[in-house]
């Protein structure tokens, strides 16, 4: 459960990290939308200066920012007028927000996967005392005696 | 003699088709000639493709614009060493160097192994065939390099300038190696399973093959990023470029596959799971060369772009349905009774290991084929660039980074409190310290601050197991510390260096960190003499200067850089415009320290008033990319490092076979 929690967390920080930001910064905006001259980087990246789609664009982002919209509102705005493809990351909305969450359900699905199998190991495995039935230290029932304790402590201090 | 050429392609593509019916017909039937036979028909496909090889850079050399493919990727101008490159520089040369590289490691493996694993190698031979036979087929009816033009050229078009750099020499054959050396891996898990000689053999015989695979891959990835970061002159090294994916998968399952492959060795479980790893990574290699070359995805590499993507989508269904089906098939045998002490021990991390960083594999996956998923479920174009793989990744690296400090100094099968007290105080403290450190130190970045935490937590790991090893010799040999160090490191070469390549991981973390979290840019526009300011350095515009050469015009900017009021350099970022074709590039300038690189880029001029737009960018810790590099190799090389075997084998006989096989 607390992993779960804690996915949750993780998958919140990120979701947050690309929808909010209520005063739109010049630079985050660049960063989220992707140059069409063919470069496949971010407007922010990209470095030709006389590159004919960065140049416009960053000029459409100060506009856009001068009319005084938050950066959800910039985003769209350029998504409504030259197709979803210019966003540099899928929304997280509908269809796209699988993009976003699929890779955290299989991670988790794994996880969860791997602790169920690790469980079923471990209950499949012997306790310790009958795997060692033909020892006579394992033959010994209840609490370990000091021959087993000095035993593991010497297997702990060996592990170099 | 050109003729020669497609002449030994066709005599490798039948010999190959020989080998592969001749090993199969061998094993069925157990005829030894028969196996010995398909041995030889390898190594005679070997010879063939080194001819062909030879024959086309021998036509590459002598500039003979007659065929095609030369015609196309070189010049006469073209320096010598980038006009050896340019066998690799194009689709066709490109595909006969894999062929090259995957012959060569065939004949290799065969000589190897022939007298060693008997059982085995007729279906190695016949697997490592027919991905031989696959890119002989593709060199022979689809793409043949020694094509003839209609009309000999006079001149060649040239290489792509942006090919002409000195990564190209050694980036792609790092790549191609890497790819390829998957193959051995994946060639002897076939064999296992088509035999059911289902122990660790193929894993132990092929260890240091998935080594070589891994590290030229890394090697690959490095150089790939360090290219980009010189070349494409935005300031940064990975742009999630599906190219870039392509080559960052394999790597990432074929790190799952070499941890994984631990646990068999030691406790014999996981036999599944590290044939589903294999298959996966396999199959990564020949997706990625689909990516690459089918146009499917747009991506920067566009010059090795063709119509073949469905040859190899074929080819990758192929190969995933021979081998579930072989997997599917042994399943029963292959269940082995794990067992297992406890969640808290070394098994269990690994698997966690396993898990993440096949999920980052998983998330690469998926952001790279979104676009196409999107436009096949809503038929609507999108984009997902590098924002969303930093974001995506970063949580399931840091997760990683926080493993890779626990799973090599955990205990095997169970580790009590006691002593995960006692391994783990100096290290968690040591993360604590440093994360607070950075907070006190006016980091507010806290992705940044959580990394940098990680990264001393292992470091401690690793520098307490080497600390308590030396102390443990010291007190038993008596050694001095360094001859101490030296001979704990010789005598157990696998794990500590492992723990020297962790260090070398670290470094590279340490790189992403910094140019991630760190960076300055600055553009700015200046006239001779005006000065800016970035990042403690004062930068000084001193002019235009201009260079004409046969093959490239150059038009620099003379930058002074000044540290507190001294010159310590003179960066000359450039433009560079190269006559055939004709095409501008950027070249950066950079001034590397240990803390930084001051990169600087020329964006425009004005010719008239001679002014000049510079971006500067100040990317801190980036030199860690490199360093880190640098220790990856020197880890990799202490492992791989072959051991004396002790035991004497005079002649071949099973057992003897089997102790030739000594681990290390």
């Amino acid at each position: 459960m607390r992993r779960l929690a804690c996915l949750a967390l993780v998958i919140a920080f990120c979701v947050a990290g690309v929808s909010a930001a209520e005063e739109p910064v010049f630079s985050n905006i660049e960063e989220s939308l992707t140059c069409q001259c063919g470069c496949g980087l971010t407007v922010h990246s990209c470095n030709h200066l006389q590159c004919p789609s960065a140049l416009p664009l960053r000029e459409e982002i100060r506009e856009q920012m001068a009319t005084g919209k938050g950066t959800a509102e910039i985003l769209s705005h350029f998504a409504d007028k030259y197709g979803e493809k210019i966003l540099s990351s899928p929304t997280t909305s509908g269809f796209n927000l699988t993009a976003w969450v699929t890779p955290f359900v299989v991670v988790a699905l794994g996880m969860f996967f791997v602790s169920f199998t690790l469980l079923r190991w471990r209950r499949r495995t012997p306790a310790a005392p009958a795997a060692r039935s033909d020892s006579p230290i394992g033959a010994v029932p209840g609490p370990k005696s000091e021959h087993q304790k000095t035993l593991d402590r010497e297997l702990d201090e060996f592990e170099i | 003699m050109i003729e020669l050429g497609s002449q030994a392609i066709l005599i490798g593509w039948l010999i190959a088709a020989y080998s592969i019916v001749m090993a199969l017909a061998g094993a069925w039937t157990r005829r030894r000639d028969f196996v010995a036979s398909a041995e030889n028909g390898a190594l005679a496909v070997w010879g063939a493709v080194v001819v062909a090889t030879a024959v086309l850079l021998h036509a590459l050399v002598t500039r003979d614009f007659r065929i095609e493919y030369v015609a196309a990727y070189s010049s006469s101008t073209l320096p010598i060493y980038y006009t050896v490159a340019a066998l690799w520089g194009g689709q066709k040369g490109s595909l006969l160097f894999w062929a090259l590289i995957l012959t060569s490691i065939s004949a290799v493996v065969v000589l190897q192994n022939r007298h060693r694993h008997r059982e085995l190698m007729p279906y190695v031979v016949a697997v490592l065939m027919t991905i031989s036979l696959f890119f002989l087929s593709l060199l022979f009816f689809i793409t043949p390099p020694f094509e003839m033009l209609a009309v000999p050229a006079r001149e060649g078009r040239d290489l792509n300038p942006l090919l002409q750099n000195y990564w190209m020499t050694i980036h792609p054959p790092s790549l191609y190696l890497g790819f390829v050396g998957m193959s051995v891996p994946f060639a002897f898990a076939m064999a296992a399973l088509a035999t059911g000689k289902l122990d660790t053999t193929w894993i132990r015989t092929t260890r240091r093959w998935t080594l070589f695979a891994w590290f030229f891959l890394s090697l690959g990835n490095l150089f790939g990023a360090l290219w980009a970061y010189e070349v494409l002159g935005w300031g940064g090294y990975w742009a999630w470029d599906p190219v870039e994916n392509a080559a960052f998968m394999p790597w990432l399952t074929g790190t799952a596959f070499l941890h994984s492959v631990m646990i068999q060795e030691k406790k014999n479980m996981l036999k599944v799971w590290n044939m589903v790893l294999i298959i996966t990574t396999f199959a990564l290699t020949i997706f990625g060369t689909f990516l690459t070359r089918s146009g499917v995805i747009s991506s920067v590499h566009s010059f090795t772009q063709s119509g073949l993507g469905p040859f190899f989508l074929w080819f990758l269904a192929f190969i995933l349905v021979v081998s579930i089906a072989l997997l599917i098939l042994r399943l029963p045998v292959l269940r082995s009774e794990n067992e297992l002490d406890s969640l808290l021990s070394r098994e269990s991390t690994f698997l966690f290991n396993n898990l993440i960083l096949v999920g980052i594999a998983f998330a690469v996956f998926w952001g790279t084929m979104f676009p196409v998923i999107s436009e096949a479920v809503r038929g609507v174009k999108i984009t997902v660039g590098p924002p969303f793989f930093n974001k995506v990744n970063a949580p399931l690296g840091l997760i990683l980074l926080f493993l890779m400090g626990v799973g090599p100094v955990i205990a095997w099968r169970r580790a009590s409190w006691a002593h995960l007290k006692r391994t783990f105080a100096v290290p968690v403290s040591t993360g604590l310290v440093a994360g607070i450190a950075c907070f006190v130190g006016g980091i507010r970045n806290y992705w940044a601050i959580v990394s940098f935490s990680l990264i001393f937590f292992v470091l401690a790991t690793i520098t307490v197991e080497f600390y308590r090893g030396v102390r443990a010799r010291q007190a038993m040999v008596g050694d001095g510390v360094f001859r101490a160090l030296t001979q704990l490191v010789a005598k157990n070469r696998r794990r500590y260096g492992g723990y020297v390549v962790h260090v070398g991981i670290v470094m590279i973390f340490v790189a992403i960190t910094g140019t991630s979290a760190f960076r300055i840019e600055k553009q700015v526009t200046l006239n001779q003499g005006e000065t800016f300011e970035i990042g403690g350095y004062e930068l000084r515009y001193d002019g235009l200067e201009e260079r004409d050469t046969l093959h490239i015009a150059y038009l620099m900017a003379n930058m002074a850089v000044f540290d507190k009021g001294v010159q310590v350099d003179t960066l000359k970022p450039e433009k560079r415009f190269y006559k055939k074709p004709e095409q501008p590039t950027t070249e950066v300038a950079v001034r590397s320290t240990l803390g930084s690189d001051l990169y600087l880029v020329l964006g425009s001029y004005d010719a008239d008033t001679r002014m000049a737009t510079i971006l500067a960018y100040l990317n801190p810790l980036i030199g860690f990319l490199y360093w880190g590099g640098a220790v990856l190799t020197l880890g990799t090389f202490i492992v791989i490092w072959p051991t004396r075997v002790n035991v004497p084998v005079a002649a071949y006989s099973p057992a003897a076979g089997e102790a030739t096989e000594h681990r290390s």
